[in-house]
């Protein structure tokens, strides 16, 4: 049961622990940038998360990674059309970033990589903790990716997508986002792509007091990706948050989503749709810290499971002592189409504080048999009465963000799985 | 932030008189010498007179125990158990394996005397030397009448006396002590020994089988529906001792039974181990109701001494449409470690689980079930209260799964946390786990404090604050409460209410 035996590294660590060795003298980065980079290959040295390790139960990384690609430098990764119309695109391109860019008022970035060679970003590639694979291994690689600095202020009306396209191989792309007092901002991360590839990315930002803004997390990848990413942010006072996260491809995928409250009056919501299908492993981890009084979060995940998939979702509701009136709610639905499907959910509270309100709660069920019978009865064939209802359920959750122009651009993404897994 | 200074000041009124059960009784102690070894467990086996095959297996879990680590997945925190600084095997001096009351040392009556199980009492109520079969029957139609209760008292390592135990034989229900039962019913505690919980199963579990020194076993045959409540009481006195009870219960096809269990220890400094272990079978239709007050010493006010409370109980519903339903009430322990689960095998079968925990001082609390979906049409459900005061912590942990061949497996799971002060913690952590797509899972948690609107509206009527707490609270785990039969329903009430004293009123 508890015995313990030093493992032997699995194919897929030693691959990595190579590709660094091989990697290095093309990583840039300054000493401390470099410190911390050996730092994180030590992480992975000491072997990659199993299920013993709580927060990767559902997803033994070791056994699940079975093989880890090569760099390839040569490969041309496409660009594609951003999801709204007009939107201001930066893209990365097989791990690189473009130099150019159409200037956006109030906004300034940077390539990452010029912020990795002067060690400017050093101190935020720091892991979250000691189960941080994920960001162990986006340090350790990490060569491109953006700073982008919204001023105080700014109102952005068109979004700005930020698209990490993969041509096969590896890439480790890190988006560094800070958001100044009082602007507004829709951020649209797209993550996709044609290859069989390996891609690490870790999105962070930091939102001023009194900044607004709504990121999108769209992730597309070919069922022969492993996708590993994180999103981290800090919500300064009076900030709003809304993160929407949508997965809809990727052969393994984890997508955690570190949040922390540092502000009174914090807002944070968080809504997910996890279409799954095929044999393909999907895990959406969510660590929620309320680190201050009076902050409020909610967080709806809506999944479809058919196919051999198997997904998972954690989340993890931390209410600090010292965080009274935190209000926090979780919901996570899943309907579990295929007898071949699995669906794992843990949702955790952890509470500190007394003068809170603070609930969970979780379904998985098949679709309702008085809808379908509802339709049915109406003339319409079971196929399609199980699409609308199917439809119906994840299309609710993009329903809820009020922006016209966003809410066509999902809907129509969501078209897309359907249309490709019938 | 209302009342924090005064919640603490109640809560620092709590004070070690509260634990009523603390007196500890000078008895003639025959021991083992301290620590663990093969040697040992051959001495334990051969005090109990068992025969070689138990011996064998009982080293064969010491061999794979010494093995093992601790599990360290639980929020609980506790400095590191010296197991060869234990005495494993403690037993009352003058009652070598009593047959009837009279031979039990009136010093140890008197301690189940203090703690209010009338043995004697219901003894000669009972009326044992009744030998004629018509009276008999009279007094087993009094049974449920009278809702007595037969009670298999065990002081540290020794079952020291069962109550009413002709009376049960009459009925065909095997009710006696587990070492007993592996003298004289050896082939069934063969068959259905480490069934459910296999030696191998985890830390505690293979140690409990390894030195486990007494524990109830019940045996209900085929088609009999036990004729009263059954009880066990558990007395941890001596110092430095862990108690190890293995509590086997079987209810055969379309049998009933209902199990009582209450624990309590004396208050010492340093801590005392408790690592049980309770295996329940459930054949075709059979149904088993176990409920538990634990309330062992918690520790004084700065969570010194204390039990630590390490206990595996599981209940497999082998057969078709049997039930097993799992009550708890926690009100002590330091550490609470505990996971009654079921294993819905059968088609049809259902388990339930309802527990309340409340935790004050510096207790520690991660408790919850888990309910393993493997045949079709199975059903579970788990409602959950805990009640976190003081500096404690109170974890629900807890698992549903539907494996692949599930069809139509049902849950609901609703578990609330109730906190009262800034000081404790409350934490749910529900594992989901769906392999078939007609499962149907509902979970639901909340954590909240007392509404002010509650409380002012009890208060509004004229009831003080400390009793409209008290009111509200019991409103909170009434779900629960209503599971337990009914001499143990007052009983949990009031227990709820001192373990809550000076911090709720």
């Amino acid at each position: 049961m508890n015995m313990h035996a030093t493992p032997q590294r699995t194919l897929a660590e030693t691959a990595l622990i190579d590709a660094f060795g091989e990697r290095l003298s093309l990583l840039p980065g300054d000493g401390a940038v470099m410190l911390k980079r050996d730092d994180a290959i030590e992480a992975i040295k000491s072997g990659l998360p199993t299920r013993r390790i709580e927060s990767w139960h559902y997803t033994d990384l070791r056994r699940l990674l079975t093989s880890v690609p090569d760099f390839d430098p040569a490969a041309v990764a496409k660009a594609i059309a951003p999801i709204v119309e007009g939107s201001s695109v930066l893209p990365v391109l097989n791990g690189v970033s473009s130099a150019k860019w159409a200037a956006v008022e109030g906004v300034t970035v940077q390539r990452l990589s010029e912020k990795l060679t002067d060690g400017s970003i050093a101190p935020g590639l720091d892991s979250y903790g000691s189960d941080d694979a994920i960001g162990a291994l986006n340090t350790a690689f990490v060569a491109d990716g953006y700073f982008i600095d919204i001023a105080d202020g700014a109102q952005l009306d068109k979004p700005l997508e930020l698209q990490n396209l993969q041509a096969g191989g590896q890439t480790h792309v890190r988006l560094a986002i800070r958001v100044g007092a009082g602007a507004n901002a829709v951020i649209v991360e797209r993550q996709a792509g044609e290859g069989a590839a390996l891609v690490s990315s870790v999105s962070q930002l930091l939102l001023g007091e009194g900044a607004e803004v709504t990121w999108l997390v769209v992730q597309e990848q070919p069922d022969t990706a492993t996708h590993l990413a994180q999103f981290k942010a800090h919500l300064g006072k009076n900030s709003k948050l809304t993160l929407f996260v949508m997965n809809a491809g990727g052969k393994l995928v984890r997508q955690e989503v570190v949040v922390k409250t540092t502000g009174e009056g914090a807002d944070f919501t968080l809504r997910g749709i996890n279409l799954l299908a095929g044999d393909t492993h999907t895990d959406v981890t969510m660590v929620l810290d309320h680190a201050v009084p009076h902050t409020a979060s909610t967080e709806v995940i809506r999944n479809v499971v058919t196919g051999r998939a198997r997904g998972v979702f954690q989340g993890r509701i931390n209410v600090h002592q010292y965080a009274q009136k935190t209000n926090a709610k979780m919901a996570c639905n899943t309907l579990l189409l295929s007898d071949d499907g699995e669906f794992s959910t843990k949702p955790e509270l952890e509470i500190f504080a007394d003068d809170v309100v603070c609930g969970h709660g979780a379904t998985v069920t098949e679709i309702d048999h008085s809808h379908l019978f509802y339709l049915m009865a109406r003339g319409i064939d079971e196929k399609t009465a199980r699409g609308l209802l199917v439809k119906a359920f994840v299309a609710e959750v993009i329903e809820e963000l009020d922006d016209e122009a966003i809410v066509e651009a999902l809907e129509a993404r969501l078209d897309n799985w359907f249309v490709a897994h019938g | 932030m209302p009342a924090v200074q005064e919640t603490i000041d109640r809560v620092r009124k709590i004070d070690v008189d509260q634990y009523k059960y603390g007196f500890q009784t000078e008895i003639a102690m025959d021991k083992a010498p301290k620590g663990l070894s093969e040697d040992i467990i051959r001495f334990i086996s051969a005090k109990k007179d068992e025969p070689s095959w138990m011996l064998e297996w009982r080293l064969e879990a010491y061999r794979r125990w010494v093995t093992l680590d601790e599990p360290k997945w639980a929020r609980v925190h506790y400095p590191k158990i010296d197991f060869q600084d234990l005495y494993y095997y403690a037993a009352p001096k003058s009652t070598p394996g009593p047959t009837s009351l009279s031979d039990v040392d009136p010093e140890l009556l008197k301690v189940y005397e203090k703690l209010g199980i009338p043995l004697r009492e219901q003894e000669i109520l009972a009326g044992v030397q009744k030998t004629d079969a018509s009276e008999l029957e009279e007094a087993s139609d009094n049974v449920y009448k009278s809702g007595r209760v037969a009670v298999d008292a065990v002081f540290d390592s020794v079952s020291v006396v069962t109550t009413f135990k002709k009376e049960l034989a009459q009925a065909g229900v095997i009710f006696c002590s587990i070492s007993e039962a592996i003298r004289e019913h050896p082939e069934l505690v063969k068959k259905y020994l480490g069934s459910v919980v296999p030696t191998s199963d985890n830390f505690y579990a293979t140690l409990n089988s390894a030195v486990f020194t007494d524990g109830s076993f019940v045996f209900v045959p085929k088609g009999v529906r036990c004729p009263m409540e059954l009880s066990t009481y558990f007395r941890m006195n001596e110092k430095n001792t862990g108690q190890f009870e293995r509590t086997l219960i079987i209810a055969e096809e379309g049998a009933y039974v209902s199990y009582l269990e209450g624990c309590t220890a004396p208050q010492r400094d340093e801590n005392q181990l408790h690592a049980a272990v309770v295996e329940l079978i459930a054949l075709d239709d059979a149904e088993i109701k176990y409920s538990t007050v634990q309330n062992w010493y918690p520790g004084d006010a700065e969570g010194k001494g204390g039990i630590y409370n390490f206990v595996t109980k599981r209940g497999d519903c082998r057969g078709h449409r049997s039930k097993i339903s799992w009550t708890q009430v926690e009100t002590g322990s330091a550490i609470t470690w505990k996971y009654p689960s079921c294993i819905l095998r059968g088609d049809d079968s259902s388990g339930e689980f309802y527990s309340i925990a409340v935790s004050n001082g510096y207790q520690q609390v991660d408790s919850g079930t888990k309910m393993i979906h493997l045949g079709r049409n199975t059903s579970s459900r788990i409602i959950s209260k805990g009640i976190a005061a003081g500096f404690s912590q109170n974890t629900y942990r807890g698992q549903v799964s539907a494996h692949r061949k599930a069809t139509n497996a049902r849950n609901f799971t609703n578990c609330d946390s109730l906190l009262i002060g800034d000081q404790c913690g409350a934490h749910t952590v529900p594992y989901m786990e769906a392999k078939n797509s007609t499962a149907q899972f509902e979970h639901e948690a909340t954590t909240s404090k007392i509404s002010e609107d509650q409380k002012f509206y009890v208060m509004q009527r004229g009831i003080p604050e400390e009793e409209a707490i008290a009111l509200i609270v019991n409103g909170f785990v009434k779900d629960v409460i209503q599971q337990l039969p009914m001499e143990f329903a007052v009983e949990a009430q009031k227990l709820i209410g001192i373990s809550l004293e000076g911090s709720v009123g």
